[in-house]
């Protein structure tokens, strides 16, 4: 219960750094911090995939994007940022903090149990046939996603 | 085969990009428009007799084994196949000739199609996560269309328009995390049966918050449309029509009523929430187009306003209500979709979207100018056309349902629309020709031709509107009158 509380409240403080910090390389560690700590999460309660998929893409991979394009981005001039954010997100994370405790005092108690055990699905039958349809969307993400980065970086014609 | 709606137009924008190495122009045109043409037959001849014995409930089979894939065609949903189908195809016939300068046009087509998949999905879906999944697919594919023209503008728009459209999908992933929570499930039918049985009130009531703020962000209500009015006029002008004639409507609207009215069951106090943000869009959003001198800026803030009436007369809950409300969604796809396309012709052929740049262009561009013309007044609500009707309808059920205040809110909004729309055609087209346009010329055949296409539809629905109503509308208008019945008994799979 102690590693337990005390690796969610270092999810919530890394997350919390990530979106604070004006460092961008800073941020993107805290990040992988982050999701580090929620795949260990995942692990204690019974998800090993999800805890895999956590580490390996989120922690792993997208890190690595962000500490690539950080590398490969000269810095220029200081960007002038509204000093709102620094009023509106404190505001935002304590309302969120305070529906959050709402939620889940509601919740305890009345969250039905998921099957689990011998009759649950196991982690291949659940994404293969109970979700083919969401896989057929992620299909359609990627799909978009790569005529995006087709669209978005071509060259331009003569003509245009 | 109603899956072929999602999976069509993803086969063929897979091999459109390969298309477009082949030929550039003529094979890319074709598959796209073809593509999209047997969607809106199939779902205009073969939707009405699919669903005649009630909805369709697809589950598919791989090797014999039933696999997730569970698709529902009912009222609603054919409705607004129907309607994505049909402005879809306009678009991408005006596309032909107007993205020609733009380049890349497998590319093009592959993201619209894309595009097309999602909503088709989204209304298809049966449940919370595959309608998120498929809001997702839309959403990705018309970043990249607002951007679409690369230059600083489309890109900034872009930019914003995803960051919103982010925080549109936190708040929606949040609802659906408390609602699984709650209920243990995601399905329509389970989620609906399941919160008859529980009594959840305050959670429910938080769920129900994340989900109207994550709606009403893809719809653009007021308060959450500061995104809309820069990213449809960046977009070029085929996306800008399907953004404001569709998308907001599949994304915001159809996700909304579906998951509020089948789903949670609308409460009063819903109702109220609905009637208020309902009429402070359709004002607010008014006043504001007043100010414009873009001309596509205008026809954004119009967009909002009109969606404040959809949500009003959904808002009311009464069968009359939820049939104008529906009406209007309709009308508004074709006649906005036509404002946003002749828009493109005029920016096309001038090179400026600044009103006070533009006039006299009827004398040059008399189809634009007419086609314009019956679009303005469509939205405005002039008889006969099809806005008028649903207006109508909408403001009636208003009064029959004890809300005069709002009746009259409605009445003066649409005034204010009329009054804009008089501006940018004054401006525009009427009054003294700009020497600067003496060489301007009418809009290509395809262009033209998808204008005239939905002006014809706005007139002819406008006429012809109570079989309209019969045929699409009412069944449609019943699936969401029925509340949570239309789904908790009869979409178990």
């Amino acid at each position: 219960m102690i590693l337990q509380t005390a690796l969610l409240i270092g999810l919530v403080l890394f997350s919390v750094l990530a979106i604070a910090l004006r460092d961008l390389l800073k941020s993107a560690i805290s990040l992988a911090v982050a999701s580090l700590l929620l795949g260990i999460v995942f692990f204690r309660m019974g998800a090993p995939y999800a805890g895999v998929f956590e580490i390996s893409v989120v922690a792993g991979l997208i890190t690595v994007l962000f500490i690539l394009t950080i590398a490969l981005t000269k810095s220029g001039e200081e960007v002038r940022e509204s000093k709102l954010a620094n009023v509106v997100f404190p505001v935002v994370f304590v309302a969120f903090l305070v529906i959050d405790a709402l939620v889940m005092k509601e919740l305890v108690g009345k969250v039905p149990a998921l099957a689990s055990g011998a009759e649950a699905p196991t982690f291949g039958e659940a994404l293969w046939k109970g979700r083919t349809l969401d896989l057929i969307g992620q299909i359609a993400v990627i799909l978009a996603g790569v005529f995006a980065v087709l669209a978005l970086f071509r060259k331009r014609d003569k003509h245009e | 085969m109603i899956i072929l709606f999602v999976v069509l137009p993803l086969i063929v924008a897979g091999l459109l990009p390969l298309a477009g190495k082949v030929s550039r122009r003529v094979l890319p045109d074709l598959l796209a428009n073809a593509t999209l043409l047997f969607l809106l037959v199939y779902a205009a001849v073969a939707g009405r007799a699919l669903i005649a014995g009630g909805p369709v409930l697809k589950q598919s089979f791989w090797l014999g084994e039933a696999v997730g894939i569970r698709l529902a065609l009912d009222g609603l949903s054919l409705l607004m196949l129907v309607v994505v189908a049909l402005v879809g195809l306009a678009a991408s016939l005006f596309s032909i000739d107007y993205m020609e300068h733009y380049g890349a046009k497998g590319n093009y087509y592959a993201l619209y199609l894309v595009m097309m998949a999602g909503m088709n999905g989204l209304v298809l879906a049966t449940d919370l996560f595959s309608l998120y999944v498929f809001l997702e697919v839309a959403a990705v594919a018309s970043y990249a269309l607002v951007a679409y023209g690369l230059g600083h503008d489309e890109l900034e728009a872009a930019f914003k328009y995803l960051m919103l459209s982010v925080v549109a999908s936190a708040f929606l992933v949040a609802g659906i995390a408390v609602i699984f929570g709650l209920t243990g499930a995601l399905d329509f039918a389970a989620v609906a049966s399941g919160l008859r049985e529980l009594n959840a009130g305050p959670v429910l009531g938080i769920a129900a918050a994340l989900f109207l703020l994550g709606f009403g962000l893809k719809a653009a209500l007021v308060p959450f449309h500061a995104w809309l009015p820069d990213a449809h006029p960046s977009a070029p002008a085929p996306i800008s029509a399907v953004l404001s004639g569709l998308l907001i409507k599949v994304s915001g609207v159809y996700a909304l009523t579906r998951v509020f009215l089948n789903v949670f069951g609308l409460t009063p106090a819903l109702s109220t929430v609905l009637l208020w943000l309902g009429a402070v869009s359709m004002v607010v959003a008014a006043l504001l187009a007043l100010g414009q001198k873009d001309m596509k800026r205008m026809l954004a803030y119009s967009s909002i306003s009109q969606v404040g009436y959809i949500v009003l007369g959904i808002g009311i809950g009464t069968p009359l209500g939820i049939a104008g409300g529906l009406f209007h969604l309709f009308n508004h796809a074709l006649a906005k979709g036509l404002l946003f396309l002749t828009s493109g012709s005029v920016q096309q052929a001038t090179g400026t979207r600044d009103l006070d740049e533009m006039g006299g262009l009827a004398k040059r561009m008399p189809v634009t100018a007419a086609t314009h013309l019956i679009g303005a007044l469509s939205i405005s609500g002039v008889p006969p056309l099809n806005g008028f009707w649903s207006k109508l309808i909408i403001i009636v059920a208003l009064v029959q349902a004890g809300h005069p205040v709002f009746a009259v809110v409605a009445v003066l909004a649409s005034v204010l629309t009329l009054w804009y729309y008089l501006l940018i055609q004054r401006k525009a087209f009427f009054g003294k020709l700009n020497e600067k346009w003496a060489a301007v010329k009418e809009a290509p055949f395809w262009m033209t031709a998808a204008t005239v296409l939905l002006a014809l539809l706005c007139l002819g629905i406008g006429i012809l509107f109570a079989s309209t109503v019969t045929t699409w509308v009412q069944p449609a208008a019943d699936v969401l009158a029925d509340g949570i019945h239309a789904v908790a008994g009869s979409w178990g799979f």
